[in-house]
């Protein structure tokens, strides 16, 4: 398995799919901090004290929480590095020698799910990375306290971290299930740019159960607040999201195992 | 071992590398195999003869585990390829319609085949270097000629130094030279006792390369044989085509003899089984005036396209073979087809 996955990193950096995906990402995160600093940090549940500098630095732990996860809203890209790295083996024909190597599709699928979830974990540790660099030296400059920052990256970095995992697996399962490169990416851009959130605006009681609902959960690993939201406590959600890709990625596998490849 | 479907004198006491038995597959309403049966012995090139749409791909791709089989068993020294340990390291296989991601550079492609078979990095540049395509490493796939992706695909096939070889219609895209390299490259492989299954819908193209040959048509197989049994029928197989102003009279004379022919041109006649020895004095005799008197050999495409014909009336060069040789050749005349 450790070579499969090796050889499935392999076959992704030798092309551009991570480093066009890890780009955007950065650029989105870079984005998010501008807003961050232009507009003031959102004013979450902790935001009551006002800072005597300026009313658009960061100051309260949740503000310095909402900057650390500045790059939370690029779990996108975990998704569709992961939807990708199946679905561009179908686009380009390279899964018939793939299918040489590893002759059982499910251990195919298996190390597919394995290397999206590691480098996706590595794209949020990128994204947290230089957002604590970026953000800090923008929150230095303004005044703020580096070291206050500091101090919430471990309230963030692992729900973060965890999420872009999951995402990173659920993109291999829908991809393993919808092979076809575009309808691929159509059905998750617009599950979670647009289905999903007239979905929980019609039925509120589904946020909790929706995938991004589960994310958000998950998110909050380390401070335990998802039930502030509806949504089910970090764990929950962190279940519920691995349940979603397993579901997928079997379906895929058996689909797979069962398709000729011609 | 099991028998082999007719049974030609293929030599028996070599191990069969490949066996395929009682081998089915449909497509919706199409039988792309049927009841498919042969073997592939190892220290030999054996040609997988057939038209276009025969089932030699969908036969290939089942033997690879890469399509489903909807009966029957194709196997690799008696294991499935699915089950083989390292499948890599023991059978390699150039495909039609395999490709390549086009960013992606030639050598980037050969590592990511070696790390995931557990093969030493080295073996990249080895078989770059025996395909020809050593200069090229570093280009991405996409700048590649057909000629060159076959190249690429062999490399690919030969990664594991696989002991079967399983080639695809391998020539195609490759320039004169390349076909010349790969038949001397397949040639070795079954000197160092390699066996060799390759496609082709030329047996002309295969007759220098191929020891044993196993011709489908329809799925079905037709004969299973070695290439000098066939090459004995062919030899057997003659006629003559006559170009003459004279045609009508002429045949008006053949038919009141025991002879087949055939109008294939409206000066030009092709008569089963003649000899020059006999017509040259049958026409001097009738008077009949001759502008051309060709003997025709049999060649070993005629007697692949005699073969299959009956089963792919549809194909033109098929219907050509028909014309030559058809099955209505008188009993007089020795060598009509099986």
């Amino acid at each position: 398995m450790i070579a499969s996955v090796r050889s499935e990193w392999l076959k992704l950096r030798t092309t551009a799919v991570p480093w066009v995906l890890g780009g955007i990402a950065l650029v989105i995160t870079a984005l998010s901090i501008l807003l961050i600093f232009v507009n003031g940090s959102t004013t979450g549940p902790g935001s009551g004290t006002g800072t005597t500098h300026a009313g658009t630095i960061p100051h309260s732990p949740q503000e310095l929480r909402n900057l650390v996860g500045a790059g939370l809203g690029s779990y996108i890209f975990a998704l569709l590095l992961g939807t990708l790295c199946v679905t561009s083996e179908f686009r380009h024909k390279t899964v018939t020698t793939s299918f040489l190597v590893t002759p059982r599709r499910p251990r195919f699928v298996g190390a597919k799910l394995l290397t999206s979830a590691i480098l996706s974990a590595v794209l949020a540790v990128v994204l947290l990375v230089a957002t604590v660099i970026g953000g800090g030296l923008a929150l230095a400059a303004k005044g703020g306290s580096f070291s206050d920052m500091v101090h919430q990256i471990p309230s963030v970095a692992p729900g973060m971290i965890l999420v872009f995992a999951l995402f990173g697996i659920l993109g291999v399962g829908v991809g393993s299930v919808l092979t076809n490169q575009i309808a691929a990416i159509i059905v998750c851009l617009g599950w979670f740019l647009i289905l999903e959130q007239i979905i929980v605006a019609l039925w509120h009681g589904t946020a909790r159960w929706v995938p991004s609902g589960a994310a958000s959960a998950a998110s909050n690993l380390t401070r335990g607040r998802g039930a502030d939201f509806g949504l089910f406590n970090a764990w929950q959600g962190a279940l519920l999201m691995l349940l979603y890709g397993l579901v997928f990625a079997v379906v895929g596998s058996v689909i797979l195992t069962r398709r000729d490849i011609t | 071992m099991t028998q082999v479907v007719g049974s030609a004198g293929l030599p028996s006491d070599m191990p069969s590398a490949i066996e395929v038995h009682g081998l089915s597959k449909r497509f919706g309403p199409v039988r792309a195999v049927d009841d498919l049966s042969f073997e592939v012995v190892s220290g030999r090139v054996t040609g997988f003869l057939g038209p276009n749409g025969s089932g030699k791909t969908t036969t290939l791709r089942i033997l690879l585990g890469l399509v489903s089989t909807g009966g029957g068993t194709a196997t690799f020294e008696g294991k499935r390829y699915a089950d083989l340990q390292h499948p890599i390291r023991h059978v390699g296989a150039v495909l039609e319609a395999t490709s390549f991601h086009p960013s992606r550079r030639a050598e980037d492609h050969l590592k990511t085949v070696a790390v995931g078979a557990g093969l030493p990095l080295s073996r990249v540049d080895e078989t770059l270097e025996l395909v020809g395509l050593a200069d090229v490493a570093r280009r991405r796939v996409g700048k590649f000629s057909l000629g060159m992706r076959q190249r690429l695909q062999l490399a690919t096939a030969l990664l594991g130094d696989p002991e079967i070889l399983i080639l695809d219609e391998p020539s195609n895209g490759l320039d004169p030279q390349g076909i010349q390299w790969l038949r001397t490259f397949i040639r070795h492989q079954a000197s160092i006792g390699h066996a060799v299954l390759v496609s082709s819908h030329l047996l002309a193209e295969m007759e220098e390369t191929v020891d044993d040959v196993v011709i489908v048509s329809h799925g079905k197989l037709v004969l299973q044989t070695t290439l000098a049994e066939l090459a004995s029928r062919a030899g057997t197989q003659t006629g003559m085509r006559i170009r003459s102003p004279e045609l009508g009279r002429l045949m008006t004379l053949l038919q009141a003899i025991p002879v087949g022919y055939r109008q294939i041109a409206p000066d030009m006649l092709a008569i089963d089984g003649a000899t020059p020895e006999w017509f040259g004095p049958f026409a001097a005799q009738n008077q009949i005036v001759l502008y051309e008197l060709v003997n025709d050999r049999g060649s070993l495409e005629d007697v692949f396209l005699s073969l299959t014909h009956g089963f792919d009336a549809a194909d033109p060069g098929a219907a050509r073979g028909a014309a030559a040789y058809g099955a209505d050749g008188p009993a007089s005349f020795p060598g009509g087809p099986a």
